[in-house]
């Protein structure tokens, strides 16, 4: 199967139109033009097969078709009419083969009841199944009619069959040279008693680091959410509890580079707390959310508290958080735009995350900051069905932000290990490919990063596995804080604190999940 | 850096064993060929060929839901070796049961031309009128160039849906807490790295049928007795 074109189902029917319909029965030439009117202007309700489609694919050189229909793909007609067929008006709404689904979240889902009058080409009909399949709780499900008590009324059948709805969202088993292993799993259950509620928790633990002064961690999150359907006024609600006991790793001797765990000390840091949310779909592609975040910190720090620099002097340590007992709360606000064509292995749209975030005294906080991250992922296609993918990034803190709200480099270098719900296990710096000062840089306000993403299909079939893409990723990263952005003495590039960044590997959307085996998940998350 | 070693061999190790089967994957999306009736009117090159597969048993059943069942049937014409399309043509097909009068009714539509409507009384005459082709016209005769070799290529849909739609339901799948994983607290945008759970596919038609037409050339069609129907 094909996907992907960036013409609309609509833009391929006017396509093919104009293109000179040769034959009153049928025949268009192959070569379309754009701006022709359509004489039978298509519903936008209507549905559409709108998968592009080579067709000359020959036994012969099926072999180069896997996604290189994109080149040629047919123009794809729609139905117009929406009102094909009889007219009935609903009696009654039977729903069948819900074991664990309770009837009333289905018939929300319906947009349909008793007393309505419906047709038999009802876009309705359509609209009401894909919400159901969306709804994620069902393999497959069925609308159907049956006679009712009088002619033209009928009883609505709606069949459906239930999936698994425990989703495993995240592993977390990796190893590092501070940590021998630290590993957990973020569970959920997204129909939680048949209610559509999302329900779920992660947890991660990890052995006794070998930095001096470390603990063992242990991360704990119980997260919920009310689908918006089943929400107050059509919102969304969200609550997370979060629980994080751990070590932090400070350098206190040698050079930046190195990853050395004896020449780190550890600050013990014990977070409790949560985050409150709602949320609402605005638009197809637009979704905002609100989050109210409060947590308690108990910090130990360690004895150590200044740095032996390599020439012998001696500097003081800045561990971002507050001895003792302090507290974080903050507000966020967060708009997401996503027009991705699939959310795995996308091939036009884009996704962008922009998120403000700010927090002190006034909410009732110790730490008084403001944080702004904006992400963003852009997919254009390329001949024979490749992709070209642009990720950036770009986050600034201003004011008193703790470390673990600040800007990691484990979680912007594709190449390092990134924090398991929040924590992290590891002393390794930056990679430093370019010979820069990036592997002074742990923690920031600011951070950016640009990649270049480009996927080749190299699997699309029925069966377990759907589609796999090969795909190879490099970028340029950097961190900065506030001393960093004006640095004493001449410029040298050398002096930038930015680095290199790269991926290869195969990213796998399968009947149990999806997947990415690469260079970089080996090196850094050891995903399986 | 050792002690991330065995992870390494294990993704690696996993990486050649996907791409090296990719290779097999790809022989097994062959697209087949199936025998077409090809013929010469005065004015068009006209094929005959039967998509009646597309509808499997349960397809079969859900005729009679009461609602709306569609067919999609796109024809191209191709010079053999090339990637463009001479010619393309499709026929859409809405069927739909009527409880009362037990009988399907259909309604054809070739290109733009009118609707044809027509009765069926049995499931198979109604996956007969919508699924096989009877002297389709893909080209007019004068377009096809003596000694060029040509196929005709077929894709059946039944039941397409919308690209949107499609990436909705996606989404919703994969992402069934959108808004609830807020980015940027330790979480990596570039998000899961495993996702596991039961990811039903769903495809932009409920089913679909590819082949192509056996080679042909100009010469070596018929023509057609009595023209165009």
């Amino acid at each position: 199967m094909h996907r992907g074109q960036a013409k609309t189902p609509r833009a391929w029917l006017v396509a093919a139109l104009g293109a000179g319909l040769a034959l009153g029965a049928g025949v268009a030439r192959a070569q379309p033009s754009s701006n022709a009117p359509s004489p039978n202007a298509p519903s936008s309700n209507a549905p559409s097969s709108n998968a592009p489609w080579r067709p000359g694919a020959t036994s012969d050189d099926a072999a180069k078709t896997v996604d290189d229909a994109e080149d040629v793909a047919v123009p794809a007609p729609e139905f117009v009419d929406p009102a094909f067929g009889p007219r009935y008006v609903i009696e009654d709404v039977v729903v069948r083969g819900n074991r664990k689904t309770k009837t009333a979240l289905i018939l929300a889902e319906l947009g349909m009841q008793a007393g309505d009058a419906i047709v038999a080409s009802d876009p309705r009909v359509d609209a009401a199944r894909f919400r159901l399949l969306a709804l994620g709780h069902f393999i497959d499900a069925r609308l159907s009619v049956e006679r009712g008590q009088r002619r033209g009324g009928v009883v609505l059948l709606v069949e459906v069959e239930e999936r698994g709805t425990l989703v495993i969202n995240e592993l977390y088993p990796s190893t590092s040279s501070a940590t021998a292993f630290w590993g957990g799993a973020d569970v959920s259950d997204t129909n939680f008693l048949g209610r559509g509620v999302n329900l779920g928790g992660g947890f991660v633990a990890s052995t006794k680091p070998i930095v001096f002064g470390a603990e063992k961690g242990l991360g704990l999150r119980l997260h919920g959410s009310i689908p918006e359907r089943q929400g107050p006024a059509g919102l969304g609600l969200s609550a997370t509890a979060l629980y994080d006991d751990g070590s932090e790793f400070f350098r206190t001797s040698g050079t930046d580079e190195d990853a050395d765990p004896g020449r780190f000390a550890a600050v013990n840091t014990r977070r409790a707390g949560g985050v409150l949310g709602v949320g609402r779909t605005l638009t197809r592609a637009w979704h905002a959310s609100l989050d109210l975040r409060g947590e308690s910190v108990r910090a130990r720090l360690p004895p150590q508290r200044a740095r032996t620099l390599p020439d012998g002097t001696t500097a003081p340590i800045d561990f971002d958080v507050r001895e003792g007992a302090s507290r974080v709360a903050t507000v966020a606000v967060t708009l997401d735009y996503d027009t991705r064509s699939d959310p795995v292995l996308p091939r036009a749209g884009a996704r962008v995350v922009g998120t403000l975030e700010a927090g002190g005294p006034l909410v009732g906080g110790s730490y008084g900051f403001g944080k702004a991250l904006v992400q963003a992922s852009l997919y254009t296609k390329m001949p024979r069905g490749h992709a070209l993918g642009f990720h950036l990034l770009g986050g600034a803190i201003v004011g008193e932000a703790p470390y673990f709200d600040q800007f990691f480099i484990g979680d912007l270098n594709l190449l390092l290990p990134r924090r398991a719900l929040g924590m992290n296990f590891a002393t390794l710096p930056s990679r430093n490919l370019l010979g820069t000062t990036i592997a002074r840089h742990r923690y920031d306000d600011y951070a950016a990063r640009a990649l270049v993403e480009y996927a080749i299909p190299v699997w699309r079939r029925r069966g377990f596995v759907y589609g796999g893409d090969a795909f190879a990723a490099v970028g340029l990263l950097g961190m900065a804080s506030g001393g960093d952005l004006d640095p004493p003495g001449p410029f040298a590039w050398s002096h930038l604190p930015v680095d290199l960044t790269a991926d290869l590997g195969l990213r796998l959307d399968t009947y149990v999940g999806i997947f990415t085996i690469s260079i970089a998940n080996a090196l850094s998350r050891s995903s399986f | 850096m050792n002690a991330h070693r065995p992870a390494l061999r294990l993704d690696l190790a996993l990486l050649a064993i996907v791409v090296a089967s990719s290779g097999a994957a790809r022989a097994s999306d062959e697209v087949p060929r199936r025998t077409t009736g090809l013929a010469l009117t005065p004015a068009q090159l006209v094929v005959s060929v039967g998509l009646q597969d597309l509808f499997g048993p349960d397809d079969r059943e859900r005729l009679k839901s009461g609602f709306v069942t569609r067919v999609l049937v796109r024809v191209a014409l191709q010079e053999e070796g090339s990637s463009e399309p001479v010619a393309i043509a499709f026929q859409r097909t809405e069927i739909v049961y009527d409880l009362w009068d037990e009988r399907f009714r259909l309604r054809i539509t070739r290109g733009t031309g009118p609707d044809v409507h027509l009765d069926a009384r049995t499931p198979d005459e109604a996956i007969a009128r919508a699924a096989a082709l009877w002297d389709f016209p893909v080209v007019e005769a004068a377009r096809l160039r003596p000694g060029a070799a040509y196929v005709v290529a077929f894709r059946g849909d039944l039941n397409p849906i919308s690209e949107e739609m499609l990436a909705d339901v996606r989404r919703w799948l994969v992402q069934p807490a959108r808004g609830q994983r807020r980015v940027g607290t330790g979480d990596s945008f570039f998000g899961s790295f495993v996702s596991i759970f039961v990811n039903p596919r769903i495809e932009d038609s409920e089913r679909q049928l590819r082949f192509v037409s056996q080679r042909f050339e100009l010469r070596q069609v018929r023509t057609a007795k009595g023209g165009h129907p």
